[in-house]
């Protein structure tokens, strides 16, 4: 039968359990005797005591009390069912796990008592004797004149007071120091160099590895992005289309123009090699993107004049 | 242009009870091809829901980068009576269904100018008569 089987499988667990819980009982029992006599001898005076403390270790005799008797019904065969020791069990249970964050609140003023036991009074300059002291932060001076003010503010205060937020002025905030602006343009300039086409050839014809020669437009623009894909799915949840606004639509007519214009331009290299030409290359990058829009229809123009 | 095969694929497909009707979404593959024209999806459609084509209205198709694939919508109604409540009257009017009538600009203007004189609902009843 399968029951044989599972109670022969936990049978040698059981068995150390068992065994274990016997060891540990003699040594428990062992330390409480040796407890005992000395309280019962007065070397240690139980008189004055945290009483959180005394109930929480009553709950957990009791706690214990009732599972080892629930575990002396299992042992000998009867069920525990509808025992009112299952239900003590519970409601001890509930106790305690009440009392763990009082505990918690409570651990500075043990832990103090504690070291104040083992060492004795502690001296008049240690802090831990100090307990806060609101009196300590209204100001004791010119109370003579804090009183008159009190009267007449008692009067106007029968009014309920309006709240006025105050007046500042708002200041510029930089969240970087120009230093860290600076490096940051600096680590961008030296990002970019390194992809420019020049850096990439040198790459190629120094290294080892095969040269890959791919034909996709690149690996930002093949990945959808996650505004597409959401403006995709809420397209074909609500069976509408939405409308693509002015700035979307140039920018993907931008993906698709050809840029013939970019072939004799091989890249700043300027942030490997020397540091001043970082900002004057950005000024150059602005004017010629100007160029494309605007340039050419006024340069048509103006040929056509 | 080389006629290659169209392929027209449905997805999201939903049977939509409340409006008496089909909803899906198209897709339609068409290498080598422009993109296909509505009336022939509408066709290809009715064939593989076993309809007749004129309860079948699709539209929002739009042809992904580089061609060879279109998505739309498609809606295939129970009869023609049900579509003709639901669908919105341009839909209509792509089908022949339903003609707007544009009355001439100047009497659109007078109409308009008789309303002026008259507040709230009265208004729908002003353009009853030229007075």
């Amino acid at each position: 039968m399968a029951d044989d089987q599972v109670i022969a499988q936990d049978l040698p667990k059981a068995m150390d359990t068992l065994r274990d819980i016997k060891t540990q009982v003699d040594s428990v029992t062992g330390d409480m005797k040796g407890l005992l006599k000395k309280v019962k001898d007065g070397e240690i005076s139980t008189a004055k005591g945290i009483s959180f403390l005394e109930s929480k270790y009553q709950l957990l005799l009791s706690y214990l009390i009732n599972l080892t008797y629930v575990m002396l019904r299992k042992v000998e065969g009867g069920s525990i069912r509808g025992d009112p020791a299952v239900s003590r069990i519970v409601e001890i249970r509930t106790y305690l796990e009440k009392m763990r964050p009082i505990d918690h609140k409570l651990k500075y003023q043990v832990d103090k008592l504690v070291k104040m036991a083992a060492m004795g009074d502690l001296s008049e300059n240690d802090p831990l004797r100090f307990k806060p002291n609101p009196d300590n932060l209204t100001s004791k001076l010119d109370e003579s004149e804090a009183e008159s003010e009190d009267s007449d503010e008692e009067k106007d205060s029968g009014k309920p007071k309006v709240y006025v937020p105050p007046k500042l002025a708002p200041m510029h905030y930089d969240e970087d120091t120009p230093v860290q602006r600076q490096q940051k343009k600096d680590e961008q300039a030296r990002k970019r160099a390194l992809r420019s086409s020049l850096i990439r050839e040198l790459k190629e014809a120094h290294s080892d590895a095969p040269q890959e020669i791919r034909d996709s437009v690149g690996f930002r623009r093949s990945v959808e992005t996650q505004d597409d894909r959401h403006q995709r799915e809420y397209e074909e949840d609500y069976f509408v289309r939405l409308a693509v606004s002015k700035k979307q639509k140039r920018k993907q007519s931008q993906g698709m123009v050809s840029t013939l214009n970019q072939i004799t331009k091989f890249g700043d290299t300027s942030a490997l090699f020397g540091g001043e030409g970082g900002a004057s290359s950005s000024k150059k990058r602005k004017r010629s993107s100007k160029k494309g829009k605007k340039g050419a229809k006024k340069g048509f123009k103006k040929r056509r004049k | 242009m080389t006629d290659g095969a169209v392929t027209v694929r449905t997805r999201k497909f939903l049977t939509n009870r409340l409006m008496q009707r089909k909803q899906m979404v198209v897709d339609v593959l068409h290498p080598g091809r422009a993109t296909i024209p509505k009336t022939e999806i509408r066709e290809k459609l009715a064939k593989m829901y076993k309809t007749t084509p004129d309860v079948v209205f699709v539209f929002g198709f739009r042809t992904q980068f580089g061609g060879g694939k279109t998505t739309g919508f498609g809606l295939i109604y129970d009869t023609l009576d049900f579509a003709k409540k639901m669908e919105p009257n341009y839909r209509l009017a792509r089908h022949g269904l339903y003609e707007k009538k544009k009355p001439s600009r100047k009497q659109r203007k007078e109409r308009k100018n008789r309303q002026k004189k008259v507040r709230g609902v009265k208004k729908t009843k002003v353009s009853a008569g030229k007075k």
